[in-house]
């Protein structure tokens, strides 16, 4: 018989069906290797359910690794029902230890959902409860860890470092600004479950929550506070309204403290208004600066050659006539005849209305422009104002005088600490920051790091740098800063009074910003303060009153903490009548008794030992001691 | 003269491996459901036990007596599958009034009718080969008898079932050689009664949509085949190994019976599951073989009827479970849980066996 027809068409069959076999083994080919990741995933998280194990939330800490953000770990109950086997006595015993009733405790073992939690009686579990929990080791009862934020110094640089919300996400400041670097990756608990549940016999993977990363700042935790406490004390005692303080490095831009008031607890940020939290003073309120900035109307004049601040004078009757205005001077009967440097120890405002009109406004606003007011600093932190400047082309005579001794223009504090700190720094100006690095919490490994930024050489000259310094040494010593004096240390820095625009866009009377810009040592400065006390009362309305005494107690701190050596080269302080007067102590040793007494004059003298040789003498040459002090005198 | 020995032992290696599956992938809800993890394993061991004795005797038989008593099978299947539709004698499962019980153990009237129907077919084309030139008088009478039976299955309803009996015996039907214009119109049949079908029952329409995306429902008509591809895809190159399949622990539902395979891809992974499709393609090759060596074209029928039934059978359930056509209801030859389905497909094997007996 002849079947091939047959034959054949079962081959052509035969062949299919392999084909369809090949089809086959690809698809499960391709379904178990090529989608193998994806399907993998999505089963395992069929499978396994995930305790949720928080990660700390990276620390913030200060240029010496001072905690001044850091966590709180504590113990939250979790229930799993389906696990949960002798219901009854799980729920009696969680009853007892956490104190609540039995029928709401049943109603949560039994509770018809993958996870449970006992809000709140079941949260922030302490460690004693937390242990007398899992002492009893029940299938379905778990304890996981939990983390909250703790800031040890309470509000101390609130407005930097901000809060963070109830889940831990930064929500101001810092922990907003780098809230990607210092959230952590969450943990978990991850156990197998079948389809209706039940925990599967696989062993528990856990897989660790990685911290966050830590910040630190250039913050000196010392030194904040010391500004906080100074601050603080300062709104205490004037009932000031408000008070910033910035304390900075100008040679590098690290700002080492700074804090404004009103302040706020960032663990209680709740309970304050929103313009409280939400404001970093220091950074965003922009007012008109007065006195302090005629440091910038001084620089200009003798970076541009129009003065010899010690052979030009001035004569001060008091006022000054500009196109039609008159503009007085804050003491009504002048100042008389003065060289500029007195000008500036006087702050007297006439002087440096000339100044000011010798300079024009183009060289005037182009120095306003070169030392950063009105733009931003570039500081990283949000929040930051430009301030206002007038237009070049709306600038008339009246507002080149105003302009020039610091009223009529709105800036920050952090604009003229960057400005004063480049005039300051030979001309070179930094940009400030803050975060000084951001490392990772296990390994420390620095993951990013910020260096000084020179932003601009050359504001003014090297030259002009040295002058302006020892005309602002000198407005310590002898002039209208005096109060930020300290003994043995060279300081230089500048007052100002600035009158406050009302909301009617009318200066207000008797309410003023008194500030004080300060810094150390003066021929080389290693620290600025920068002190405004808003709206302060009782008191003489008058920067040098206020302000000063504030900074001067800074520059102490920052004197012990850096180890700043004194200095005796520095300008004698010209003392007022109701002064004390310090004397530098004369080298007496080997000199006679008789010419000892002389050159000690003004001290009182002690002796010790019989002869008529100085041995030695206590306090030592070169110290200085205020005047009327014993100085005991060893004789051979 | 001898049987083909590699099928034999071939299709106890695969049925045996089945019954051993069927542990693995049973004793969650065997012991969820009854209390005893042993209860699907021990059923179908049992089975096995029998179908191999079953095999074994059939292949003796010489299998002209069926041949001889076609007609009489046919009508006893007939008046099975007519008994299972009353209700009181047919016992509903899965859907289907498609049982008649026997205690714990079942019998599938459907099934029976496969191998009916094969031996009427080919008794009934080798008797007519003369005249297979003229389609209207070869195929229409036996088109209309298969029609008959397959109309009675979707009266259970027991779709897979009838499609595969509808499906081989027309494939029986072109093996012969008929003119081919017909499998064209008979094409455009089975679409139009696909449409009708879908009509009278559209949830058959969310299984075709959801075998598309499965994931568009993935708690209703897309659950079982995102459940299978959970099994799958996990399952890797090498599998969980034996016994470690998580799907089964409640995610698959009843994965001893049409999903099976995934759980097989789950434990074996792609290695396991090579081997497995080897298997069948060995059976099938054998069978093939057979059905070409022998010169007898009622044997040569039969065999490549019974033995394309079942490989088609486990083309359908592979692809369903796989994922590349809709969820049919179509349970794996040899492998997955039923005994009257394990003991049909070993007496197929087991005329099979017959065949080659005589032809060697």
């Amino acid at each position: 018989m002849f079947q091939h027809i047959q034959n054949s068409r079962i081959k052509l069959v035969f062949g299919l069906v392999v084909v369809v076999f090949l089809l086959v083994i690809i698809r499960v080919f391709y379904i178990q290797v090529i989608e193998y990741e994806k399907l993998n995933t999505l089963a395992e998280s069929l499978w396994s359910r995930n305790l949720p194990v928080q990660a700390d939330r990276g620390k913030i800490l200060d240029r010496n690794g001072n905690e001044i953000a850091g966590n709180e770990t504590t113990s939250t109950l979790v229930l799993i029902p389906n696990q949960i086997k002798n219901k009854e006595e799980v729920a009696t015993n969680l009853a007892n230890i956490l104190g609540v009733s039995y029928e709401e405790m049943y109603k949560h073992v039994s509770k018809r959902t993958s996870i449970e939690r006992v809000h709140p009686e079941g949260r922030d579990l302490s460690y004693e409860t937390a242990d007398k929990i899992n002492k009893f080791g029940y299938d379905g009862v778990y304890l996981l860890k939990e983390t909250k934020r703790y800031y040890k110094y309470g509000e101390t640089l609130a407005h930097v470092i901000g809060y963070v919300g109830i889940d831990n996400q930064g929500l101001s400041g810092l922990e907003l600004l780098y809230n990607d670097y210092l959230t952590g990756v969450d943990g978990s608990i991850k156990y197998f479950s079948d389809g209706k549940g039940n925990k599967l016999s696989m062993p528990e993977v856990y897989a660790s929550p990685q911290s966050g990363m830590n910040i630190t700042l250039t913050i000196d935790l010392d030194l904040q506070l010391a500004l906080e406490n100074e601050l603080t004390n300062a709104l205490k005692k004037y009932k000031a309204e408000g008070a910033i303080g910035i304390v900075m490095n100008p040679k590098t831009g690290e700002i080492l403290a700074m804090s404004s008031r009103p302040t706020f607890s960032p663990i209680n940020y709740q309970q304050y208004s929103v313009e409280t939290i939400n404001r970093n003073l220091a950074i965003w309120q922009s007012y008109e600066p007065g006195s302090t900035f005629k440091i910038l109307t001084l620089a200009a004049a003798i970076n541009e050659g129009i003065i010899n601040v010690f052979e030009d004078k001035y004569y001060d009757t008091g006022k000054i006539n500009v196109s039609g205005t008159t503009l007085h001077c804050w003491k009504h009967e002048g100042h008389g005849s003065q060289t500029y440097v007195q000008v500036v120890e006087n702050s007297c405002n006439p002087g440096f209305v000339v100044l000011g009109q010798k300079l024009g406004k183009e060289k005037l606003f182009s120095y306003i422009d070169r030392l950063g007011f009105g733009s931003k600093t570039g500081i990283d932190l949000n929040g930051e104002s430009k301030g206002i400047i007038f237009d070049l082309d709306r600038v008339g005579p009246l507002e080149l005088a105003t302009t020039a001794f610091g009223q009529g223009v709105s800036v920050t504090a952090i604009q003229q600490v960057t400005a004063v700190s480049a005039i300051i720094n030979d001309g070179n100006m930094f940009t400030p920051y803050i975060v000084s690095s951001i490392s990772e919490n296990e390994t420390g490994i620095i993951i990013k790091e910020n260096k000084p930024t020179l932003k601009k050489e050359n504001v003014v000259t090297k030259e002009t740098s040295d002058l302006v310094k020892y005309v602002l040494e000198s407005v310590v010593a002898n002039g209208s800063g005096h109060n930020a004096y300290i003994e043995g240390y060279r300081v230089g820095g500048k007052t100002g009074t600035a009158q406050k625009v009302g909301p009617d866009g009318r200066y207000m009377v008797g309410n003023y910003i008194l500030s004080f810009i300060g810094f150390l040592p003066a021929n080389d400065p290693e620290v600025v303060v920068y002190i405004a006390v808003d709206g302060a009362k009782g008191v003489t309305q008058y920067g040098g009153t206020v302000s000063a005494p504030i900074a001067s107690s800074i520059m102490k701190t920052a004197i012990n903490l850096y180890d700043i050596k004194s200095d005796p080269e520095g300008m004698p302080r010209e003392y007022l009548w109701y002064e004390q007067k310090y004397i530098t102590v004369p080298d007496v040793v080997n000199k006679s008794k008789k010419e000892a007494v002389s050159l000690l004059s003004g001290l009182k003298v002690e002796y010790s030992g019989t002869g008529d040789n100085v041995v030695s003498s206590s306090p030592s040459a070169g110290t200085r001691v205020k005047e009327g002090s014993i100085v005991k005198l060893m004789l051979n | 003269m001898k049987k083909d020995k590699v099928l034999f032992i071939t299709t106890i290696l695969l049925a045996t491996f089945g019954v051993i599956m069927i542990y693995s992938s049973s004793y969650v809800w065997a012991e969820y459901k009854f209390g005893n993890a042993f209860k699907y394993v021990i059923n179908q061991g049992v089975f096995l036990l029998i179908g191999i004795v079953l095999m074994n005797l059939i292949s003796k038989i010489d299998y002209n007596i069926y041949k001889k008593h076609v007609n009489l099978i046919l009508l006893g299947c007939f008046l099975l599958l007519a008994l299972v539709l009353i209700p009181g004698i047919g016992v509903v499962r899965n859907g289907s009034r498609s049982w008649f019980g026997l205690g714990s153990f079942g019998i599938q009237p459907s099934e029976l009718s496969k191998i009916g129907l094969v031996l009427f077919v080919s008794k009934y084309l080798s008797k007519n080969d003369n005249e297979k030139r003229v389609t209207k008088n070869f195929v229409f009478p036996i088109l209309g008898i298969i029609l008959l039976f397959f109309g009675l299955i979707m009266l259970e309803p027991d779709f897979g079932t009838g499609m595969i009996i509808v499906c081989a015996l027309i494939v029986l039907i072109f093996i012969t050689g008929t003119n081919l214009s017909i499998f064209v119109k008979l094409g455009m049949l089975g679409l139009i009664g696909i449409v009708v079908l879908i009509i009278v029952a559209p949830y058959r329409l969310k299984r075709i949509t959801s075998f598309l995306n499965p994931w568009s429902d993935p708690l209703g008509s897309g659950f079982q085949i995102i459940q299978s591809l959970y099994a799958i895809g996990p399952g890797g190159i090498l599998g969980f190994g034996f016994l470690n399949s998580r799907q089964k622990h409640f995610y698959l539902p009843e994965p001893q019976t049409d999903f099976i395979f995934s759980i097989i891809s789950e434990e074996f992974g792609f290695l396991g599951i090579f081997i497995v499709t080897t298997l069948f393609l060995i059976i099938f090759y054998r069978c093939i073989k057979t059905a070409l060596e022998t010169e007898d074209l009622f044997a040569k029928y039969l065999v490549f009827g019974l033995s394309f039934m079942l490989i088609f059978q486990t083309l359908l359930n592979l692809m369903v479970v796989v994922g590349m056509i809709p969820v049919t209801g179509v349970t794996l030859p040899f492998i997955s849980y039923g005994g009257s389905s394990l003991l049909v497909s070993m007496t197929m094997i087991g005329i099979i066996l017959s065949v080659s007996r005589k032809s060697n």
